[in-house]
């Protein structure tokens, strides 16, 4: 019974080769981005889940406003690093802690005897801790030896082959060069740790031990920021170990407060409080300080697999009930020959169960093609055959078949199975009218999230060229950043290079932008602005534009004193006519300085569309503190710059020969921005097209059974006298309507959610209504062009045929 | 074998009867062969429908096998059909989808008929209408004439002790009709099997021993045929 059942169904399947193609190859596509997406999702969930052991591992937390992208409080994976001291000493539940230095930079160079300097990602400097808190496991060395004295680095096994071919290295030293003119520190290699089999949210090559994370700053008014991790023996209560960080921290707080003659009081107003916390390993990842976490980000894309994935099950039901007119026959029969319901409905969920198998091995087949695309796209490395959690993703993707499988069979066995013999038997079934209801608001339901689609493409790409157009403020041409610190010497030399215009730094340039908080007191008023310390010729490296008074220049002696530039955003905040106007501002001290306001500036843009420009202040005297960041910024003055760079690097090669030159024009920093709105976009195209053909493709199946279903209908209307034309309109006529409600329903639905991706965007289009228009159009006429192919084909058969039927 | 006691068959429409069958009563008994004739719409399908299970009666009371069938569960009608009824079709109603030697095996299959069995029993029955030659065709590549053999010869498969015929020579041509109509009579006669058909013609109803006349959904006459 089994075997001839499934003979049954390969045969149905062969006799209509073009809609088990369009079934099977439209599930397979829904599969495909669901998939994609669970791979994904098992990807990001697979965070720091290397060891059992990783479960004692905490992250601590300072809430703060120091470097962050508003100048506001968060809690931040960087804390004072005598916080590390304090929790060892009174914070009994951590029973060890360590500290890890930021990397800073992009890289840190690495020599190898007399070999040229490569630069090395992911080099962290620790303390001696580092192992005692992170179970790696040691190829070679101890974890309890390896960091114990300084300069001292412990790599792992992937680095260690790339640099010395080999991970027989123990003893070997190299020189570590953090930033240009760094006399560097020669460390001796203690330990290979073996690579983790999952990603880490501490991504690093190396762990060296320099010795600076050793000791805090000797003065109470600096400090400086690390990442702080720390272990527990065993299962804590994490509540209470929180409730003793925060009464030390409150503490330590109130301790350095009163030695730098701070109240407790002044600091913590306007809403801010001191918060210290340790949160465990495993959710660092998934909550990120500033940026949405990844399954935040990735809301839109599961909604839109999702979508897809029942787009592809809807076309399913809706062509096997179509195909129920043929198969009903075969139902009747069977039953007058005595078979059971269940037996009839196991044998329509095997065909479906046939058809979905196929479409799964064809999902795989796709997902093997698309992963290295798929790869490229997320910046991240998923593989299917040789993943981690193969076993898993297995049986989730079973789960998923058989949830498919279930949704897509279910409903056409069910409505075949359920067939009356006698209507069938006596020929009446095929015009009933059935199901129709339902396949009709399946069809509007697919066309709403086609047009939907639709419409977002046009939106997004207005969006994106007015971005990608838009006035930055500046002139990005012709301008690279050699990401490294300012020094005199080395800008003197290279602005003696023809072709060089300007050579400067600045803390606020795109694609490294550094935001400070300065507090000014103006009229009276307390303001919070951006300060920027800037060397005297940066903004007109930078080209920005002027809009009053007038940029820094040398001839003015109180520039290096006093003077300010404010950009717009800061202007509008404090008043009118702020040129000449003066402003004061507290030092550390107590002191009040004043300062003169000599220009204002356009505003230019130094981060991605969606933040707004930060009310800013410009100075280039170090009065009220300074900060700097690795920026210097050469403007050429000729567009075959090329050459010129060979020069400045000649330069770089003679002074800091320890460390690679390298550089970022401006445009590549301008598109490294625009890059994850244009995958965004990229991958929005790609789903909607998915989306729009998987539609269509139903769409046109079901216009076949209609047409086939009113086959004698026309006839009859065509022997009444109507031209073929008439008959192809009249087919049309009921899809029309199908596909002209879905535009209606979708408008609202897509104008909400565009406007909320267009809100992310502090600089923004205005909703606009011709991609609407359009996407109705172009909805509109491929419908009527599927529906007319088929259409067409039913008008000019010869009506004798259909009638001699009956 | 069939007891049918004032069987009546009506659509209430907006409060009017439409009567299909009226208070018919009618006793068949094992081994009969019998024509249900008449105009067209005096309910003779209606009638064959009722008797096959297929429909079920407004009112009266049906005995099949001395069981009432008036309020049956489909498990048990189900295994009437596999054990007791075959039906022939005037459109044959062959799967497409299944060979010649497919179709005549799936009602042995519904009644779990072990595997050499079948093969012996079909076998015969190839051999018996000599389609032997078209046991692996599809429906669609016989005549007519060949379905209809094909649709008897799977209504004989599973053994059944009544077979139900609507008009099983309407799509034929005459010296086809005839050839079906010898079958029929053959069965009737030397395997005893009972025949119920309802036919148009009268030429096809002598083959019978017995017609029911029907008109308007009522028995109008019952007569039985002279050889």
């Amino acid at each position: 019974m089994f075997k001839l059942n499934l003979k049954i169904a390969w045969r149905n399947l062969w006799k209509n080769k073009v809609y088990a193609a369009i079934n099977i190859g439209g599930l397979a596509l829904g599969l495909t981005a669901f998939v994609l997406m669970l791979l994904y999702i098992n990807y990001e969930k697979s965070y720091d889940n290397w060891s059992p052991d990783l479960k004692n591992v905490y992250q601590i937390r300072e809430k703060h406003d120091f470097f962050t992208p508003d100048n506001k409080e968060h809690w931040q994976e960087i804390s004072n690093s005598r916080i590390a001291g304090i929790i060892k000493e009174s914070v009994p539940q951590f029973t060890a802690v360590t500290k890890i230095d930021q990397e800073w930079g992009n890289g840190f160079s690495v020599k190898i005897d007399h070999a040229d300097p490569v630069m090395v990602k992911g080099i962290k400097d620790a303390d001696s801790a580092f192992f005692n808190v992170f179970p790696y496991q040691f190829i070679q060395g101890t974890a309890a030896n390896a960091l114990k004295e300084p300069n001292t680095v412990v790599i792992k096994q992937s680095l260690a082959n790339k640099l010395y071919g080999t991970d027989h290295v123990l003893g070997k030293e190299f020189k570590l060069v953090r930033w240009r003119d760094d006399t560097g520190n020669s460390l001796k290699i203690t330990g290979v740790i073996a690579d983790v089999n999952t990603p880490e949210s501490i991504q690093f090559n190396a762990v060296s031990h320099t010795g600076d994370q050793d000791h805090d700053p000797d003065q109470i008014g600096s400090s400086h920021y690390t990442q702080i991790y720390a272990k527990s023996e065993g299962d804590i209560d994490t509540l209470s170990a929180n409730k003793s960080l925060q009464k030390v921290y409150v503490d330590f707080k109130k301790k350095s407060f009163a030695a730098e003659k701070l109240s407790f009081k002044d600091v913590y107003k306007d809403g801010k409080s001191p918060g210290l916390k340790a949160i465990s390993l495993k959710d660092v990842h998934p909550n990120p300080p500033f940026s949405l976490n990844w399954l935040d980000k990735l809301k839109p894309v599961i909604g839109i697999s999702i979508f897809l994935l029942v787009v592809s099950i809807i076309n399913f039901i809706n062509l096997a009930t179509a195909q129920s007119v043929q198969r009903a026959k075969e139902v009747g029969v069977k039953k007058v020959l005595g078979a059971y319901k269940k037996q009839l409905i196991l044998q329509f969920l095997i065909e479906s169960t046939l058809q979905s198998i196929s479409a799964l091995f064809l999902s795989v087949i796709l997902i093997e093609i698309l992963l290295p695309a798929f790869n490229h796209q997320f910046n991240i490395t998923l593989s299917f055959w040789h993943n981690e959690y193969l076993f898993s993703i297995v049986l989730q993707l079973i789960a998923v078949f058989i949830v498919v499988t279930l949704l897509a069979g279910c409903y056409p066995a069910w409505i075949l199975s359920n067939c009356n013999p006698v209507s069938v038997l006596k020929g009446n079934y095929g015009n009933s009218l059935k199901g129709i209801t339902l396949r009709n608001v399946l069809v509007v339901f697919q066309f709403i999230i086609s047009v939907t689609f639709i419409i977002a493409i046009g939106v997004m790409h207005l969006q994106t060229k007015y971005i990608s157009g838009k006035d930055l403020g500046f002139d990005r041409d012709k301008l690279i950043n050699l990401r490294t610190g300012y020094d005199q010497n080395f800008a003197d030399k290279i602005r003696r290079i023809p072709g060089v215009q300007y050579v400067s730094t600045t803390t606020q340039v795109m694609g490294n932008a550094f935001n400070n908080k300065s507090k000014i007191i103006y009229k009276g008023r307390e303001v919070n602005l951006n300060g920027v310390t800037v060397t005297m010729d940066a903004l007109q490296t930078l080209g920005v534009k002027l809009v009053s008074g007038r940029l820094f220049a040398k001839e003015y002696v109180q520039d290096t004193i006093n003077s300010v530039v404010l950009n717009e955003a800061a202007a509008g905040l404090l008043g009118k006519n702020m040129v000449g106007q003066t402003y004061g501002k507290v030092d550390y001290q107590g002191k009040t300085i004043t300062f003169q306001v000599v220009g204002v500036i356009k505003n230019y843009h130094n981060e991605g569309f969606d933040k707004a420009v930060l009310p800013t202040v410009y100075k280039v005297s170090n009065l009220g503190g300074t900060s700097n960041t690795n920026n210097l910024l050469v403007r050429f003055d000729t567009k075959n710059y090329k050459g010129v760079i060979n020069k400045i690097e000649g330069e770089w090669k003679k002074l800091y020969p320890d460390f690679p030159f390298q550089y970022q024009s401006m445009d590549d920093a301008f598109s490294e921005i625009l890059e994850e709105n244009k995958r965004f976009m990229n991958m929005i195209v790609l789903f909607s097209v998915v989306s729009v053909s998987l539609s269509l493709l139903g769409l046109f199946a079901l216009s076949t059974f209609v047409a086939k279903r009113r086959t004698k209908e026309i006839a009859v209307r065509k022997v009444l006298g109507a031209s073929n034309f008439q008959i192809v309109n009249l087919l049309n006529k009921s899809f029309l309507i199908l596909v002209v409600t879905a535009n209606l329903i979708s408008w609202p639905i897509a104008y909400i959610l565009v406007k909320k991706w267009l809100e992310g965007f502090a600089y923004r289009i205005e909703l606009p209504l011709y991609p609407f228009l359009l996407s109705s159009t172009i909805s509109i006429v491929i419908a009527v062009l599927t529906v007319s192919i088929q259409a067409r084909k039913t008008a000019i058969a010869e009506p004798v045929v259909a009638l001699k039927y009956e | 074998m069939i007891q049918l006691t004032n069987i009546e068959k009506y659509y209430a429409n907006k409060g009017v009867k439409n009567y299909v069958l009226r208070l018919v009563t009618t006793t068949i008994n094992q081994g009969e062969f019998v024509s249900i004739m008449g105009p067209s719409g005096a309910g003779k399908s209606t009638l064959l429908n009722i008797i096959g299970m297929l429909e079920e009666p407004t009112y009266g009371t049906y005995h099949f096998m001395g069981e009432d069938v008036t309020s049956l569960s489909e498990r048990k009608r189900i295994e009437l059909y596999r054990n007791h009824i075959g039906f022939v079709f005037q459109a044959y109603h062959l799967i497409d989808e299944m060979t010649v030697y497919e179709n005549i095996e799936a009602p042995l299959l519904y009644k779990k008929v072990g595997s050499a069995e079948r093969a012996s029993r079909i076998a015969d029955l190839l051999d018996r209408f000599n389609i032997v030659a078209k046991k692996d065709l599809f429906p669609n590549q016989l005549s007519g004439g060949q379905q209809q053999l094909v649709g008897i010869a799977r209504a004989l498969a599973a053994q059944p002790s009544i077979i139900l015929a609507d008009e099983p020579t309407g799509n034929l041509q005459s010296a086809q009709a005839e050839e079906i109509m010898s079958l029929f009579k053959k069965l009737n006669e030397e395997e005893g099997i009972t025949i119920i058909q309802v036919t148009h013609s009268e030429k096809n109803a002598q083959y019978g021993n017995r017609i029911l006349h029907i008109a308007d959904g009522v028995v109008k006459e019952d007569v039985a045929v002279l050889s």
